[in-house]
């Protein structure tokens, strides 16, 4: 268990700048998770944090030590690869306890720590399998054992979960949290997919490009994003965004798009006739009522889940997803009205993509 | 129907390839169950097929096998000695050069196979000159460095177009763990190349067990040479016993073919491992 944290860091290939100079900090038994489209850096930030990359500029701390001419090996962390890399001439039992063994632990110790690991992670029975003949969950539960005897102070992954399909993916979700919330290690994930990260992390760090767009915990992502790159990035379905001008007089304040709709908007940043981007997500957009905070839409596609249905629904020129919860007896072409509460709006600077506050 | 065509192709040009292969060894199989006077009679089958030339054979009774059992197993320890360093030469580099990425490794590489571009009939006196120069020459090491020369480029290159196939994440899984390089090469990389180890080392086995000329040159000493050798002094006389040469060297083929037959599964997945680029 350890504080990490990246301290300007910057990384080159050859002439590619691949990361610019990101700094913060992850907490003694945190769950970060590194978040962002694919090549926007992720692995190659968390390679640099193991050892496995060089760090082109600025340094990386694991428990107040810096360790940018540490040796992986006495970075004290342990790593979970999306494809798993477990020894193939090796049985689970001798993955397992292969850093033990290259430590020159004892041979009981080695068995007493594979064997608590086994049972953490439901393994007892396939110690003595190769990971040939194991399930692709169960490689991930190996590799997962891999890193867990070792009880280093960092926990890397790396999309651990990519090569699984979606069922035993939310599973495997459910199990490294709860496996992180009984070992309280400091816990650096990296993933693609927001809703892992929505669902796992205690802090979300997104990234995009190389440079960091906002850290936050999921919910302060969600509710508060700090441009519109995050914006559209965490949630699902994506939130809603139409571009307009800001009209505001006195305390009431719209969004004038040019196909003449009028979006609500609240007392939020902005000064009029400002361009800017206008941001609702789909469970924000109340189906019926009309009056001053509603906007016409006509139906176009109507997607039933079961407990929610999605509509895609066409509001003015733009094309808008709407959930609403529960079922519907509405028809594609149907027209109806989308209340909209000015304090579910997020409005954001057309120009620079930042959020605009008041 | 067009398989049928392919498998008709195939059929066509294996049954020549079969018989063109095939008929040398089964004459050489005839002799050796012949009497000196029916070696020659050109039948298909000898009239009275008899095992006597193994028994000479083995018992060394003839003046050109006086040291059959000694040449037999000076052949046999050059030629592991060959495949076993080799192994040790050809694992080291392609470790090396695939996976710890040393600076010029590639170029090295490059370098030793050019030398396949020459002949090695050509180096064979330049090779005499070197050992001589090492003081090597009529010594078994002499044979042995020389055969490990001429394997070893193709067997680094076998070697490295394998290890080219392992994935990166397990030596990075295996650095985190904590191996140093050492331990990476003996813990994890070797079992995982064994197949490859089993036909490179087969290869330079079966080179150094068939080779003539190096060995023709480098040894002269009766007690030290190679069977190969001691069948070409066969020649030198105006009346050679055809029959007991033939014996001895249908003798001589059954190792290798016994190696074959054990090591096929791997000499075949090794050798062809890295044929194509993918
Ligand atoms: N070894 C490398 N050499 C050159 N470019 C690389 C190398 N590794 C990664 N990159 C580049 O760096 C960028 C970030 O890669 P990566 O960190 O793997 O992204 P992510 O994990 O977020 O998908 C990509 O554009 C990728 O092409
Ligand atoms: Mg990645």
């Amino acid at each position: 268990m350890a504080p990490v944290s990246f301290n300007n860091i910057a990384k080159t290939f050859g002439s590619t700048e691949v990361i610019r100079g990101i700094s913060f900090d992850i907490r003694d038994g945190e769950f970060m998770v590194l978040v962002g489209p694919s090549g926007c850096g992720k692995s190659t930030l968390l390679r640099m944090l193991a050892g496995l990359e060089e760090i082109t500029a600025g340094t990386i701390a694991i428990d107040g030590r810096v360790v940018n001419q540490v040796d992986s090996k006495d970075r004290d962390i342990a790593m979970v690869f999306q494809s798993y890399a477990l020894y193939p001439h090796m049985s689970v039992r001798d993955n397992m306890g292969f850093s033990l063994r290259l430590r020159r632990a004892d041979r009981s110790e080695i068995d007493a720590r594979v064997m608590r690991a086994a049972r953490i992670l439901n393994l007892e029975p396939y110690l003595d399998r190769y990971p040939r003949e194991l399930s692709g969950g169960q490689r991930q539960r190996v590799a997962m054992g891999r890193a867990i005897v070792r009880d280093p102070k960092v926990f890397l992954f790396d999309e651990p979960l990519s090569n699984l399909d979606a069922k035993l993916r939310v599973q495997m979700r459910s199990e490294i949290k709860a496996l992180h919330q009984r070992l309280k290690t400091t816990t650096v994930y990296v993933t693609h997919d927001q809703i892992e990260a929505m669902t796992m992390a205690d802090r979300i760090v997104v990234m995009h490009d190389g440079a960091i767009e906002q850290i936050g915990t999921p919910l302060e992502l969600y509710d508060r994003p700090d441009n519109l790159f995050v914006a559209q990035f965490i949630g699902s379905p994506a939130m809603n965004v139409v571009r307009g001008t800001l009209r505001r007089t006195g305390s009431a304040a719209h969004v004038e798009t040019a196909d003449g709709v009028r979006w609500p908007a609240g007392s939020g940043g902005g000064v009029d006739g400002q361009a800017v981007a206008y941001g609702v997500r789909p469970d924000h957009l109340e189906l019926g009522g009309g009056g001053e905070r509603t906007v016409p839409g006509e139906i176009v596609v109507v997607e039933p889940t079961g407990s929610e249905t999605e509509l895609v629904v066409r509001i003015g020129d733009a094309q808008m997803t709407v959930e609403t919860h529960g079922r519907t007896t509405l028809q594609p072409g149907d027209k109806v009205g989308f209340a909209i509460d000015p304090a579910n709006v997020h409005l954001f600077d057309q120009a620079s993509g930042a959020r605009l506050v008041s | 129907m067009k398989r049928l065509l392919t498998e008709a192709k195939l059929v066509l040009i294996g049954i020549p390839v079969a018989i063109w292969t095939l008929l040398p060894i089964y004459h050489m199989f005839l002799f050796s169950i012949s009497t000196k006077e029916e070696a020659f009679s050109g039948e298909l089958w000898p009239a009275h097929p008899t095992l006597r030339n193994f028994g000479v054979v083995f018992r060394e009774q003839n003046y050109f096998l006086n040291h059959f059992w000694r040449q037999f197993a000076n052949s046999l320890l050059i030629a592991v000695a060959v495949g076993a360093i080799t192994l040790v030469v050809a694992a080291g580099a392609a470790f090396s050069i695939s996976r710890l990425r040393t600076r010029g490794g590639r170029l090295v590489l490059n370098c030793a196979l050019f030398t396949y571009f020459i002949p090695a009939a050509f180096l064979a006196v330049p090779m005499y000159k070197a050992m001589g120069t090492y003081g090597l020459l009529n010594t078994q090491w002499a044979l042995i460095l020389a055969m490990v020369t001429i394997a070893s480029p193709y067997a680094i290159w076998v070697l490295k177009q394998a290890s080219d196939k392992l994935p990166w994440e397990l030596d990075e899984a295996a650095r985190i763990d904590g191996a140093s390089p050492l331990q990476l090469f003996r813990l994890v990389y070797l079992p995982l190349i064994a197949p490859s180890l089993v036909a490179v080392g087969t290869y330079a086995l079966l080179l150094a067990w068939n080779e003539y000329l190096y060995a023709f040159l480098l040894l002269s000493n009766d007690k030290d040479i190679t069977l190969p050798v001691a069948l070409g002094h066969f020649l030198s006389a105006d009346d050679s016993p055809w029959e007991l040469l033939m014996t001895t060297g249908l003798i001589y083929a059954l190792p290798p073919a016994a190696i074959y037959y054990a090591f096929k599964r791997y000499m075949v997945a090794g050798l062809t491992a890295g044929a194509v680029k993918s």
